[in-house]
């Protein structure tokens, strides 16, 4: 890198000499110091100090060898060619000093712009897990509270009231576990992608999440023979869970169908909902981090992190309507090896 | 059950998980001792030789999994070790070093009892013979005979799904790693952990009503396969 430019300087100086070459015959032996001095802009517009000021070196270098009489020595016969020199040399320094400096402020604003956006990006993280974690452990607090007043023994209500301190627990730890998981995606860490048949971990999911359905239908239609493909266990169960955990959320008491099929290059499957559907704009945007579909609540990471997940396989998602209502998320895995 | 109070020696740092587990495991009989480091654990080991060890593998002073390793030295008490989610290598690191299951945090006093049961079970159970007769719900298996039933009809099974079954009910209610399961199926080796899942996959076509939502033969995602405690 470091040597890299001070090669551009080198080929820009020949790429100078060889023009003025071509020009010395058409322009006065004073208007070559312009061809050297684009020269030098070009190298400055690189952004780096020391190349630029080897390439105004270079180029006073050139011109005094190559053209100036005698030519092809160092040595110079007119004084005035001293001025000359200083004054080529001079304006080459200004101009590389001033394009430099314009393309490090250009690279900075860059650079905080990036920042400001990382910033937003942080601060609606923090608002949108902030109400999610606060919301259940509002949920818990005031439950235990009650509980903690009521006279001993109890009664319906303080089943009721477990149910929810308990209900509301298993919420914060799926959201706990989300955050995990996209952090560790996020810092790079590589997926344990192993062969599975998609059965088995849709039944896990599907175990997992065996509360939140409370008994609420779900269909599958998962074919015997469906070919394995290379996922990783922990993370495609983690997806299958948020777009059960998805569908539970949008369309309450509707069932919930779940099916694969064998593609060309590799697998389908779709989770799909009897809830509201979703707008056309919406198609795209419920897989933006912290979109959340028209007042509903959560913190619209659920499906974000499907798409991290399913991509980071190699894979896609995408949303539909459900011809007869609902939303459908249909995803593909390749097929292939583990590794 | 025994005349004798079962102890179990519970290994945490945290204590609010302390403070939830005591009461539960003594109102469902259970003795219980706690030690908070790695130090304190090994010593009340050999001075009260508890019935169970509930071990944390993550202590303040030393790696939960070298606890395991020298309580392995010279005791054969059932430790069921405690991880969070996403440490599935932690779980596998701890079975193959000897411990008899796991639990993941969070979980449920349910979920806890039925581990300590089940590892008690296994203890006495090295000193008697197997039941040779397995139920659980709408599934049998016997083992003298060498024919399974799935709702009172006979189920055929290829002597590999056979002998994967046979293997999971000898440690019925806990869970078997990959390899553990690899080693009894494959002997000679020469198989991969695919051709495992597949047989896992064609055997819960005969012995599941709902293959998706196994009811007896479980995933434990990443780590192995577990087959449901039998009926009491």
């Amino acid at each position: 890198m470091m040597v890299q430019g001070y090669a551009v300087a080198a080929a820009v100086a020949a790429l100078c000499t060889a023009a003025c070459f071509a020009l010395f015959e058409v322009l006065a032996l004073n208007d070559l110091v312009m061809v050297y001095l684009l020269g030098t802009l070009v190298v400055a517009l690189r952004g780096r100090r020391g190349p630029a000021l080897f390439s105004s070196l270079l180029g006073v270098a050139c011109f005094n060898f190559f053209f100036v009489p005698p030519r092809f020595t160092l040595h110079v016969e007119h004084s005035q060619y001293v001025v000359t020199f200083v004054v080529m040399f001079a304006v080459a320094l200004i101009i590389s000093h001033l394009a430099v400096r314009v393309r490090t402020q250009a690279e900075a604003a860059k650079r905080a712009e990036v920042v400001a956006e990382t910033e937003r990006l942080r601060s609606s993280l923090l608002s949108a897990v902030s109400h999610e974690l606060r919301t259940p452990l509002a949920a818990i607090i005031g439950s235990a509270s009650t509980l903690l007043q009521a006279p001993p023994g109890g009664g319906a209500s303080s089943k009721d009231l477990l149910v929810n301190i308990r209900d509301e627990a298993d919420r914060l730890t799926r959201l706990v576990h989300n955050l995990i998981e996209t952090t560790r995606l996020e810092s790079g860490a590589a997926l344990k992608k192993e062969l599975y048949p998609i059965e088995d971990v849709i039944g896990t999911a599907l175990e997992r999440t065996e509360k939140l359905l409370a008994g609420r239908f779900v269909g599958t239609d998962l074919p015997e023979n469906l070919p394995l493909v290379p996922v990783d266990p922990v993370l495609m169960e983690l997806v299958f869970v948020n777009l059960i955990e998805n569908a539970v959320r949008h369309a309450p008491d509707a069932p919930l169908d779940i099916s694969a099929r064998e593609r060309m290059d590799g697998l389908e499957v779709s989770f799909a909902d009897r809830g509201p559907g979703l707008k056309p704009d919406e198609l795209e945007r419920v897989f933006e981090k912290f979109y959340r579909a028209s007042a509903a609540p959560g913190a619209g990471l659920g499906l974000a992190i499907c798409k991290a997940v399913v991509e980071a396989h190699g894979g896609t998602i995408r949303a539909e309507n459900r011809p007869g209502g609902g939303a459908i998320f249909l995803l593909t895995l390749p097929r292939g090896n583990a590794r | 059950m025994s005349e004798r109070k079962a102890t179990v020696l519970v290994v945490d740092d945290e204590r609010a998980i302390q403070r939830f587990l005591r009461p539960s495991l003594e109102e469902n009989g259970f003795a219980v001792l706690e030690a908070s480091t790695g130090r304190a654990a090994l010593e009340l080991a050999v001075a009260r030789k508890p019935d169970v060890i509930l071990l944390d593998l993550s202590l303040p002073d030393m790696d939960g999994l070298d606890v395991l390793k020298r309580l392995r030295e010279w005791s054969s008490a059932p430790v069921i070790v405690v991880s969070a989610r996403g440490q599935e290598s932690d779980k596998i690191a701890g079975l193959d070093r000897g411990a008899d299951d796991y639990l993941t945090k969070p979980f449920g006093v349910e979920e806890l009892l039925a581990r300590i049961r089940v590892a008690l079970r296994h203890a006495e159970g090295a000193a008697r013979d197997p039941e040779p007769v397995y139920e659980h719900g709408d599934l049998k298996i016997d083992l003298t005979l060498r024919r399974v039933w799935l709702s009172k009809k006979e189920v055929r099974l290829s002597p590999l799904q056979y002998t994967l079954l046979a293997a999971l009910v000898r440690d019925a209610g806990r869970v078997v790693s990959q390899k553990q399961l690899m080693k009894e199926l494959w002997p000679e080796g020469g198989s991969t952990p695919e051709a495992l899942r597949i047989l896992v996959h064609q055997t819960r076509h005969r012995v599941e009503k709902e293959p998706v939502r196994p009811r007896h033969l479980k995933t434990e995602p990443a780590v192995g396969y577990r087959l449901e405690a039998p009926d009491e």
